[in-house]
């Protein structure tokens, strides 16, 4: 662990966007991303469909080329290269297996295409293969592999190139439940063998939190916030992120000093020092229901945040219960554990809410 | 009572139309084999069984010229339809360009005007173009061989880029994408992955294209020059000559060979999928 905090303190830059824009005709899909994903890194690109996570991979794997910016490799301007110029593979979001060819012939293809000698391709080929655990199935077709073995042929296919990053366009996507957990951990595990950047695009927040070192959240074409899954989860900017990284309430206020937000309701209270917005904007407090504690009235510790307000609704989850809560101007979810010790409440109930000052995240609305 | 009544009539009605469908298409077809063996020297008679009109078949050293014409025809027209129908093909499915709509719409031409129309049209153009070659080169070039060739290319082109289209369009260009991220250059990307891909549809339409030019008599007829006479031109000129039973033997040779074509082509494709079985089977049991 402590090893991986060094390495990302030294690390260069693997893959760099400077002002990186794609039009179709009218239609921006990425408008002006500024991005350095490091050395080694597991970089995820997190965003819902049409947002242009999936074009921003396709330009740094040379699919598309860039409307406008500058788009580097290690250090290496390659905007306007092919894709055949460029050291990164993809790992296509249906794999795209060459279906006329075997296992074996599909993960060297690359290698043939660059004329490495014979002998090379094979022991290399059998690395690859051997290394996502495909050894017996060399002379198998596509078509008759499941799911997760052509996802693990895919990985081959890519990783026996070495190259210097591996882009990978929902890779788990196509995978039923199960299996896209197991590839998960799989994932993970290869990167940390193969020590290479992995860039990839998905929609999926819980894969993102779960697989990558660090996290950028897109929508509409712009990159909002860039960071670790933490302060992705504990510290949002914007709302979107917020709302698109786990759940939220979002309380409407204005921001009166670096640690202070009135909200709507006209009480105070203290926020982590922000710096993403300044003094007098209009702002939301993102409040994670998790995070929200539930008691009865007039039971809330003196010193922290807390509203009051009338139980409206009541959903068991098994190992937790999620509350909607009326307050006079807006309502709250709230998620408390389901556990013999905790309280049970009803619709109906008078309850009070309250959190600590560092549970919440000041963000753009 | 009446439903079975109801469903028993459309049996018997569709049996009915099965059999005057099949005696329609194959009727004549027997009928020819059966009077090319005939010794009766009017073509629709019956007179005794004889092989005669083969053995003039073999004698007929004219025929045997036009039957060289044709394959020969066939062959470098099929060829040069396919590599050029091919090229359209791929033009309009992978690529946009200026005017990509027109050429679309222009290329399916020669399938929708009439074959006539199709022949006077080459007729006018060879005619006018080797007026302007002979003004400035003073080179006289007549009809022939070539002109056959050209005029069979040009709608064969246009089947051709059918067939081979609708293949193209069934196929991921997600493959063509993933081999130019293996380092694939265009032209390796299309030897080594569209081209195996698509080539069912390249062997159906050189297919086709090889039917249509042995087939062809109007075009043909109108570019073809003295000493290039096609088949299905000369069996069409002695019909007019006056008809012999030669014809029958004739017809029933072409007839044999298209079977042979077409058996093969068939024979190909299930030699190719028990292949693809026997690989499933096989590595089936090692897992």
């Amino acid at each position: 662990m402590n090893e991986i905090t060094e390495s990302q303190n030294q690390r260069s830059a693997a893959v760099s966007l400077r002002g990186i824009s794609k039009f179709f005709d009218d239609v921006t899909a990425v408008d002006s991303v500024d991005l350095d994903i490091g050395d080694s890194e597991f970089f995820a690109l997190l965003g819902p469909s049409g947002c242009g996570k999936t074009t921003t991979l396709r330009m740094i794997a040379g699919l598309e080329i860039p409307s406008a910016g500058s788009l580097q490799i290690f250090g290496e301007e390659v905007g306007s290269l092919p894709p055949n110029k460029r050291p990164v593979n993809t790992v296509f979001q249906n794999y795209a297996l060459f279906p006329h060819m075997s296992v074996a012939d599909n993960v060297a293809f690359g290698l043939k295409m660059r004329k490495i000698p014979k002998s090379e391709i094979s022991t290399r080929v059998h690395e690859a293969i051997s290394l996502v655990r495909m050894t017996g199935m060399e002379d198998r077709r596509p078509n008759q592999l499941s799911g997760g073995q052509q996802q693990r042929v895919a990985l081959a296919r890519a990783l026996v190139n070495r190259p210097k990053v591996l882009l990978l366009d929902e890779p788990l996507a196509a995978l039923d439940l199960k299996l896209r957990q197991e590839m998960q951990f799989e994932l993970k595990q290869l990167q940390r063998e193969v020590g290479i950047t992995f860039v990839f695009v998905t929609h999926d927040q819980e894969e993102a939190l779960a697989l990558s070192d660090r996290i950028g959240v897109m929508n509409d074409g712009r990159l909002l916030q860039v960071g670790t899954p933490e302060e992705m989860y504990d510290a949002p900017i914007d709302r979107f992120v917020a709302d698109f990284i786990g759940r939220s309430n979002f309380l409407n206020g204005t921001l009166e000093s670096a640690e202070v937000v009135c909200l709507a309701n006209g009480q105070r209270i203290r926020v982590p020092e922000v710096d993403a917005v300044s003094i007098g904007d209009e702002v939301q407090v993102s409040l994670r229901p998790e995070r929200v504690m539930i008691g009865d009235l007039d039971s809330a510790p003196h010193d922290s945040a807390q509203l009051s307000g009338t139980v409206d609704t009541e959903t068991f989850l098994g190992n937790s219960v999620v509350y909607r809560v009326a307050l006079d101007w807006m309502t709250i979810e709230v998620e408390a554990d389901h556990r013999p010790d905790v309280e049970r409440y009803h619709a109906g109930d008078r309850v009070d809410l309250w959190w600590r000052d560092d549970a919440v995240a000041v963000v753009r609305p | 009572m009446s439903h079975s009544h109801q469903r028993r009539l459309p049996v018997w009605a569709l049996r009915t139309n099965g059999g005057a469908v099949l005696l329609f298409l194959y009727a004549p077809i027997i009928l020819l084999v059966i009077l090319s063996f005939s010794a009766s020297r009017i073509p629709g008679q019956w007179g005794g069984f004889t092989t005669e009109w083969y053995a003039t078949l073999f004698d007929d050293s004219r025929l045997q010229r036009t039957i060289s014409v044709s394959v020969r025809v066939a062959l470098v027209s099929t060829l040069i339809a396919t590599v050029l129908g091919t090229m359209a093909a791929l033009a309009l499915e992978r690529f946009t360009f200026r005017g990509r709509r027109v050429f679309d719409a222009l290329l399916y031409l020669p399938i929708i005007i009439p074959d006539v129309t199709m022949a006077v049209m080459m007729l006018m153009f060879f005619s006018q173009s080797f007026n302007v070659v002979d003004a400035v080169f003073g080179l006289g070039i007549s009809k022939g061989f070539g002109t056959i060739v050209v005029s069979h290319v040009a709608f064969n082109i246009a089947f051709v880029s059918v067939v081979v289209r609708a293949r193209i369009a069934g196929m991921n260009a997600t493959l063509e994408q993933a081999a130019s991220d293996l380092y694939a250059s265009r032209w390796q990307a299309f030897r080594y992955v569209t081209l195996p891909l698509i080539a069912p549809g390249v062997f159906g339409g050189a297919l086709l294209a090889l039917t249509l030019s042995l087939d062809d008599v109007v075009v043909t007829q109108f570019v073809a020059g003295p000493g290039s006479t096609t088949l299905p031109v000369y069996v069409f000129s002695l019909i007019r000559k006056g008809v012999t039973p030669t014809i029958n033997s004739v017809s029933v040779i072409m007839l044999v060979a298209s079977l042979i074509l077409v058996a093969g082509s068939v024979a190909l494709q299930r030699a190719n999928a028990s292949r693809g079985r026997q690989q499933l089977q096989t590595s089936g049991g090692t897992s």
